[in-house]
């Protein structure tokens, strides 16, 4: 029993010993092992225990199984040690410099017009116009005898034309999109027609190729007052915030009376008499419009005593240029990534 | 249109300043585009008087002048040749500031000093009076030491004008001036004194008549005017025309031109004594008839076109120009002025056909007043005598052919109400009366209203309204929202799709581009696309701008790629990932189809810096974008071998949706990168986008209940079989109990035999009723093993 006991004591501090010149997981389970496991020293010890005399057998049994479950406590806790300490080395050799760039592809860019183009749907059809869409390629009644514009009147001259062989062209406005519209869906009708224009024209402000928003309502007892309404309901939507607007009388062939409107502008606000984007007139055009003229109704097979309308046009490019303050109309059009990627991050 | 400030209120009391009535101009519906200083610069030039003129002792061209300004004398050195003694001339002194701001000093020419210059007239703010010689010579009444600014009237400003098409009326300072009378209640018209001539009595010289042959020509009158003397016509005249934008001539035609400014009814001066035969007569041309009109150009005409002729020879296009036979010259003595009223249409037609455009051609095509035809003759034979260039003779032959009643329309009160939510119609008859419109009949629910004769554009209804809503100001109209609305908007598919395609775009990293619809037709070439192949067949352009967009685009593919080679050349070397979305135009028998379509290029960088090589992208990268585009549809594409004639021929797939081609994938062949020179590869992608317009709804299900058991294979393979055909073949000959199998790895390299590859799949077995056991599965699996093999696959 006095062996026991001393064998135990001495199991105890060489123990201690090794436990404490454990660095891994992998030293602490061959000392558990070691002392505890089917071979070990301590399960040899408790094999003693049934040597010994039988009176001093609970004894000595309770003293190796006190002493087992001590050294398993150390162990839980030198194991909870070390792991502690295993993560910090791991956490500091996996360190990584979060400023790296991401890895992935970069976020991509919109096209400022075609998503001006998308804004202006949504406003619109908010205000219960459904969006129509019409052929690039037009053939002369829909793009100018519906419209009013008989051959030779003189109002071809403000559109210049592109022409294709088959006494086609190249659509010069989404209008004829309303005479479609007219003829396809009849009265009442609330319609918005984006798309590619074309005309003959070149320079910083003129693009061959450019893109209008038509819209048009049809319906009984249509005034001014609701066009006026309709625009700047948009003028407001489409540049975020209530902006001025101003009607101005003009002259559209296929609209009677017709009207142009200008926004005050967007980046002076009327203020500075050397601003490059209102030359000083404190103005913007944004759109051309007016009530539909009854020529007009008549081509769409509408009957302009029992039925009026209006219809108007906005640049979508003009637009956008405006929103984002670009200056120069024919770069949008080249795939410029330098320019697409401009204003971004 | 150019109009002075000065003359405009020659015509018109006007109580506002050039601002105000821009403003109100516009407006009005008549855009004021810019308001202008003549000279706003030049300060302190002054009329002198040449005292002397002698050569200048070392330098040939030179002269040595002494003028007399009014403060004394000065020596001023010039190499105009125009100058002598007793001329007056415009003399800027030291100190004195030229149109073009330069200040004038004392300036040594060779020894001998020139205290300030004698002024041309370009220096002085007039470069369309211009004269070759030099200094402008000014007339001998001019007095001495006045400011040159102030005397010629060139303390006026000049409004830029944009008339619209409509307001033909408006093409003439009186029209502004009965406009500017409409819109400013306190404005009134001057009245404007022009002799009347008679109609009764013959010439003094011989004159067979006036014969119109054609409906063309509504009015024509002939003025005679003998004892001509062409000069030049007086400085404030030249002046006005100076400043409308005309080029001073000679005093015959600069008085035409003159009336036609002011009254707006273009007029044409003949030299009687070189009229093939005393007479006139207006008839169409004949198919082919060839005439020189007098800017020295033979036009040949059409049936279409009408013609002014006498004694059976033309002697001026209609309304468009004159010709060189009859044109007045120096030793012109004899004239007849023309002032007629055509047809706005054909004339319109003629110019436009023979690419003229005139000041007449312009004012007709838009229509002239046929009241003011007669005054403008009158007017014109009035300056005449008065300026000495002739002696006009008081009778005036004329011809109509047809008449045109006056014109009447009416307004209800009702549509007045419509239209602009007030039917005031004591207020619209006074807008409309300021305007000329004389109310005729007021019945209980619609007044009658006489058109004015300048007014050639309103006939119905809605142009009354509009004359009532643009003279009351739209601003002054109320606004509000459309009050029914019928049903909400609606989107379509074809913008749902095309919005939801610009997302994935994004979010995959492309760029959105728009490129044009007209490209170079050198596209066919580069692409190698065969005869037979549509794309081939595109759409040209009658009257492109260049060559470089001379035909509508069958594919987005050229435009993408030249925006890519665009930026490359540019200087951008980071890769490039863009795309389009946008019509493509294929020529057909009997017309054009039109398709949109969605295309990409990517481009792997030109000597990028890269710093994830693993992310560079490649066929299959581009695929998987492609992929998802379609996926956003719901529609899952497949991928076959494909043949583009642009397409590596190694790297290059249709694209199939059920079962249907729809476009392409592929890599740019490198002899075409070679020729784009972008030193790197290309990858391409396009599709027609109708099968994706469509609404889609995905559906969503419980997953199943029981666990799946997993088992690979690997499958060697020669390297041309493709992997979608291994797959069809696993999916055919495995158990019913697989519910996928994904390919997991592609291999080829050490341990698999040249030329072949292997393909490792894993195979999901699942039950829906049970779960599987290891035995039962692995039953399965080697039964799948041994059929492969019976395929003559080789398992490993």
């Amino acid at each position: 029993m006095a062996d026991l006991v001393e064998e135990t004591k001495r199991l105890r501090e060489e123990f201690y010993f090794k436990l404490n010149a454990t660095s891994s997981s992998e030293d602490l389970r061959d000392l558990q092992i070691s002392y505890l496991g089917r071979k070990g020293a301590l399960t040899g010890l408790l094999k003693t225990v049934g040597s010994l005399p039988p009176q001093e057998r609970p004894e000595a049994g309770r003293a190796v199984n006190a002493l087992r479950e001590e050294l398993e406590e150390a162990i839980k806790r030198r194991r909870d040690e070390i792991l502690f300490l295993e993560e910090e080395e791991l956490e500091e050799k996996q360190w990584l410099d979060v400023t790296l760039p991401g890895r992935g592809r970069p976020w991509g860019r919109f096209h400022p017009v075609i998503q001006v183009m998308h804004d202006v749907i949504e406003i619109f059809l908010g205000m219960g116009f459904s969006v129509a869409l019409g052929p690039e390629v037009e053939d002369d009644f829909h793009n100018f005898e519906a419209l009013n514009i008989p051959p030779h009147h003189p109002a071809r001259d403000m559109q210049d034309t592109f022409y294709v062989d088959g006494g086609l062209l190249l659509r010069t406005h989404t209008s004829p999109v309303q005479v479609r519209s007219m003829l396809r869906y009849g009265a009442p009708l609330r319609v918005v027609c984006p798309g590619r224009v074309y005309r003959r024209d070149s320079d910083p402000t003129h693009s061959p190729m450019f893109h209008q928003l038509e819209g048009l309502l049809v319906d009984e007892d249509v005034s001014v007052a609701d066009l006026k309404g309709c625009l700047e309901q948009f003028a407001k939507l489409v540049f975020g915030r209530p902006v001025k607007t101003r009607f101005r009388a003009s002259y559209f062939p296929f609209t009677e009376p017709s009207m142009e409107t200008d926004v005050e502008c967007i980046v002076c606000s009327g203020k500075d008499p050397n601003c490059r984007v209102c030359k000083g007139t404190g103005w913007l055009e944004i759109a051309g419009e007016g009530m539909v003229h009854p020529n007009v109704l008549r081509a769409g097979n509408i009957d302009p005593e029992r039925y009026n309308g209006f219809a108007w046009g906005i640049g979508l490019d003009r637009i956008a240029m405006l929103k984002y303050g670009l200056n120069d109309l024919r770069v949008l059009f080249t795939g410029d990534l330098a320019f697409l990627q401009g204003g971004w991050l | 249109m150019k109009l002075s400030w000065k003359w405009l209120q020659e015509i018109a009391f006007l109580p506002v300043d050039v601002f105000t009535l821009a403003e109100k101009l516009t407006a009005a519906g008549t855009e004021v585009e810019s308001i202008e200083g003549v000279a706003p610069n030049l300060v302190g030039a002054v009329i002198a008087s040449v005292r002397e003129v002698a050569p200048h002792s070392g330098v040939s061209h030179l002269k040595v002048a002494e003028v007399e300004w009014g403060k004394g004398s000065a020596r001023c050195i010039t190499a105009a040749t125009n100058v002598k003694k007793g001329d007056k001339v415009p003399y800027g002194p030291p100190g004195a500031v030229l149109a073009d701001g330069t200040v004038l000093g004392v300036r040594d020419f060779d020894g001998a000093s020139s205290e300030g210059m004698m002024l041309s007239a370009e220096e002085i703010g007039l470069p369309s009076i211009q004269e070759e010689e030099g200094i402008l010579i000014l007339p001998p009444d001019a007095p001495i030491g006045e400011d040159v600014r102030s005397w010629l009237g060139l303390d006026d400003v000049v409004m830029e004008l944009s008339i619209t098409p409509n307001r033909g009326d408006l093409l003439s300072v009186l029209g502004v001036a009965r406009e500017c009378c409409a819109i400013i209640p306190e404005a009134r018209l001057r009245e404007l004194k022009i002799q009347r001539l008679g109609d009764e009595g013959e010439w003094p010289l011989p004159f067979e008549g006036i014969k119109l042959l054609h409906d063309g020509c509504l009015l024509y009158l002939l003025g005679l005017a003998t004892d001509v003397n062409i000069a030049p016509s007086p400085m404030n005249v030249k002046v006005k025309l100076a400043l409308s934008g005309m080029r001073p001539i000679n005093n015959v035609v600069d008085a035409t031109n003159l009336a036609m400014l002011l009254l707006g009814q273009p007029l044409h001066a003949f030299d009687y004594d070189r009229l093939p035969s005393p007479e006139i007569t207006v008839r169409t041309a004949k198919d082919g008839e060839r005439f020189m009109t007098l800017d020295g150009r033979e036009r040949v005409l059409t049936s279409s076109d009408l013609l002014i002729t006498s004694g059976g020879a033309a002697v001026g296009i209609a309304g468009v120009m004159g010709g060189a036979n009859t044109e007045v010259t120096e030793s012109t003595r004899r004239i007849v002025v023309e002032s007629a009223i055509f047809d706005p249409i054909m004339i319109s037609a003629t110019s436009r056909r023979l690419g003229i455009a005139s000041e007449a051609a312009y004012r007709f095509a838009r229509g002239v007043d046929p009241a003011g035809a007669r005054p403008a003759l009158e007017y014109v034979l009035q300056l005449l005598r008065e300026w000495g260039a002739a002696v006009p003779h008081p009778i005036v032959k004329s011809e109509a052919r047809g008449s045109r009643g006056s014109r009447i329309v009416s307004l209800r009160g009702t549509s007045l109400k419509k239209y602009l939510l007030s039917g005031d119609m004591d207020e619209a008859s006074k807008i409309l009366a300021r305007l000329g419109f004389e109310e005729v009949v007021r019945e209980k629910d619609r007044t009658a209203f006489l058109v004015p004769t300048y007014r050639l554009d309103v006939s119905i209804e809605e142009d009354l309204i509009e004359e009532v809503a643009r003279i009351k100001g739209y601003d002054s109209i109320p606004s509000r929202l459309p009050p029914f609305l019928r049903k909400p908007g609606e989107k379509g598919t074809e913008v749902k799709v095309q919005a939801r395609l610009r997302e994935i775009g994004m979010a995959r990293g492309y760029a959105e581009v728009v490129t044009y619809s007209f490209i170079s037709p050198d596209f066919v070439p580069l692409l190698r696309f065969k005869p037979d192949d549509p794309r081939s067949s595109a759409v040209s352009l009658l009257n492109p701008l260049s060559k470089d967009q001379a035909t509508l685009r069958t594919s987005l593919l050229p435009g993408l790629l030249k925006a890519a080679c665009d930026n490359v050349r540019n200087g951008w070397r980071a890769p490039i990932r863009i795309f389009e979305m946008g019509r493509v135009f294929c020529a057909e028998e009997n017309g054009v189809l039109e398709e949109d379509h969605i295309g990409g290029v990517v481009f792997t960088g030109k000597e990028a810096r890269i710093l994830y090589p693993e992310l560079l992208d490649d066929l299959l990268s581009v695929k998987a974008d492609v992929e998802a585009f379609a996926a956003a549809s719901g529609l899952k594409l497949s991928f076959v071998p494909g043949e583009e004639t642009f397409a590596h021929k190694g790297q290059s797939a249709h694209i199939l949706c059920e079962g249907k081609r729809i476009g392409y994938l592929a890599r740019i062949k490198p002899s075409i990168e070679r020729e784009l020179e972008l030193g790197a590869s290309v990858y391409a992608f396009e599709f027609d986008l109708s099968p994706l317009t469509r609404e889609f709804f995905p559906r969503y299900a419980l997953g199943d209940r029981f666990p799946p058991v997993m088992r690979d294979v690997a499958i060697i393979v020669p390297k041309g079989k493709s992997a979608d055909s291994v797959l069809g073949d696993i999916k055919r000959l495995a158990s019913p109990l697989v519910c996928s199998i994904r390919l997991f790895d592609v291999y080829e390299g050490q341990g698999i035999p040249e030329g072949q590859r292997s393909l490792a799949f894993s195979l999901e077995y699942r039950s829906p009723e049970r779960t599987l056991s290891d035995e039962e599965v692995e039953e399965h699996h080697r039964n799948l093993r041994a059929a492969l093999s019976r395929e003559g696959y080789i398992v490993r």
